[in-house]
């Protein structure tokens, strides 16, 4: 998978996740009144083969959700996002927002935090390369049925690569832990090349 | 962007709603779609709060939608799926949909004008037709899922059906150390009656027994088809005696009426086997069905139309006679 990117362009991305990331942790700090301390977020480059493994033994034990959200901007920069993350955890941060868990279900819950960890993100990168992004409704793919593998097979059997984003955010007396992955389809990763090596060449 | 001319009417003519308020939530526009379906005038209502034009939107939690939007300058989304509409409207299928509003799938973006004022617009699209089409498929699936259970004849659960449930009933019935009796009947002379009434008559008997015997259980037995002319129950929570006095009573039920088939009256009746629980372990439904089986075979041997319950020993007999 090192193939797919140079390692010039595989430093440059990592440095926008990295910026991506603090624009959104500084966003949601705003949002939530209170401090939020993000991990510079691991990302790697894996194919589609590898995803529904490496996550099954993580999410397959507990209660977990798995919420999908597709992106489209200019210049061909088009993909997926997945969100997953533990229950437990959503919980945590549900409280955090301010939702009463017992006035709202469930799937509206997951959707929200979702889509709101997604989109901040995104935005953040999307800035940063003179693009804008719309998106699609977040929808849950999979949640208690404790077939997170399943269902990721399913999502990422169309996709020639996919971006891991370990995310951790950690608040005050919280931590919420969450795996973000961009699943990319192989005419976009062209594109993000392109839009890489101009960048390069800008500097 | 001065394109007013292609960009006013289209927003105007957009079969979705859209609808734009500043940052207190006062309304600083209402597309025709949403005027139109919400009966309001935007001269009338601008600049007026959104919660008191619509006064039954949930307003705590569309300020928590707004204020999301506004302070992460991010789209936010909500589906019909998880909340039916978030303005109340009548929808344009009133005669074909099961629900009298407007299934709506909404998304909330950021705005902000020249000045850098900020804004929040909600679009409003209708998904009633995908609500109605969810409708269709829940109760198709339900349809099919009935009609995966049940022997069309007698409406009885067919014996793929019938034996899963025995096979949880003898499992549960082994956890919670709760007894458990299965019987086994079989329709006296069926090949007889075929042959003197046509198969029409032998159906129609299957089907007036099965509904007399279905009149005598409770709720929580399992009553299948198990063979042709043969069915099985099984009485959870009832111990060989109990079982013996419902088969009685299921054998009376048959034999005491006739069953009127074009102008005929054909005299039908039925041999029961019992039997209780006793073996454990992972085929103990097998055992049992075999016990009820050999009862069965019994109640035939001794002149049918009567309940055999099994004993043990009872094995050995019938193995000497078919050996």
């Amino acid at each position: 998978m090192s193939k797919v990117f140079s390692e010039e362009q595989r430093d440059c991305l990592q440095e926008l996740i990295n910026v991506a990331m603090g624009l959104a942790s500084d966003k949601l700090a705003r949002f939530l009144n209170t401090f939020v301390h993000l991990q510079v977020p691991a990302i790697e480059l894996v194919s589609s083969a590898q995803i529904p493994a490496e996550f099954e033994t993580r999410y397959s034990s507990t209660d977990s959700a798995l919420v999908s959200q597709g992106f489209l901007g200019n210049d061909g920069l088009r993909g997926e996002a997945i969100v997953l993350y533990q229950l437990e955890n959503a919980h945590r941060i549900a409280a955090l927002l301010g939702y009463e868990t017992d006035s709202i279900s469930e799937l509206e819950m997951l959707t929200d935090i979702s889509s709101i960890l997604t989109t901040t993100f995104l935005n953040g990168l999307a800035t940063q390369i003179d693009n804008s992004l719309s998106y699609s409704a977040p929808r849950v793919l999979s949640s208690r049925q404790g077939n997170v593998a399943q269902a990721l097979l399913e999502t990422a059997y169309h996709w020639e690569l996919a971006l891991k984003v370990d995310i951790s955010y950690q608040l005050i007396d919280h931590s919420f832990n969450c795996d973000m992955l961009l699943l990319i389809p192989g005419e976009a990763v062209v594109n993000i090349q392109q839009i890489l090596t101009r960048i390069l060449e800008e500097y | 962007m001065s394109d007013n001319w292609l960009t006013g009417p289209v927003l105007e003519q957009l079969n979705s709603g859209v609808l734009v308020v500043d940052e207190q939530f006062q309304l600083v526009y209402l597309n025709c779609f949403l005027q139109r379906h919400g009966s309001v005038q935007l001269d009338e209502v601008r600049g007026q709060s959104l919660f008191k034009v619509f006064s039954d939107v949930p307003e705590a939690w569309l300020r928590r939608k707004f204020a999301s939007v506004l302070e992460l300058q991010s789209p936010s989304f909500s589906s019909w799926e998880q909340r039916h509409y978030v303005i109340k409207l009548p929808h344009m299928r009133p005669m074909t949909s099961s629900s009298q509003y407007m299934a709506q799938n909404c998304t909330m973006l950021p705005l902000s004008d020249e000045a850098g004022r900020r804004y929040v617009c909600l679009l409003i699209e209708d998904a009633t037709d995908t609500f109605v089409y969810q409708q269709h498929l829940q109760s198709t699936l339900q349809k099919l899922e009935h009609s995966n259970r049940i022997d069309g004849l007698t409406q009885c659960l067919n014996r793929r059906y019938w034996e899963e449930q025995l096979k949880l009933e003898v499992q549960r019935a082994l956890r919670y150390q709760q007894p458990l009796s299965l019987l086994l009947f079989d329709l006296d002379k069926f090949k007889q009656l075929n042959d003197q009434y046509g198969h029409l008559g032998g159906d129609s008997v299957l089907i007036e027994l099965s509904a007399r015997v279905r009149a005598l259980l409770r709720d929580t037995d399992w009553f299948g088809r198990y063979g042709g002319e043969e069915f099985g129950i099984v009485l959870t929570n009832t111990a060989l005696q109990g079982a013996v006095e419902v088969a009685e009573r299921l054998c009376l039920a048959v034999s005491s009426l006739a069953v009127t088939f074009n102008e005929c009256s054909i005299q039908s009746s039925i041999s029961i086997g019992v039997a209780q629980l006793t073996n454990t372990g992972e085929r103990a439904h097998e055992v049992l069905i075999g016990q009820a089986d050999v009862a069965l075979y019994n109640a035939k041997r001794n002149g049918r139309n009567r309940v055999v319950a099994f004993s043990p020993g009872e094995t050995e007999f019938l193995l000497k006679t078919t050996d």
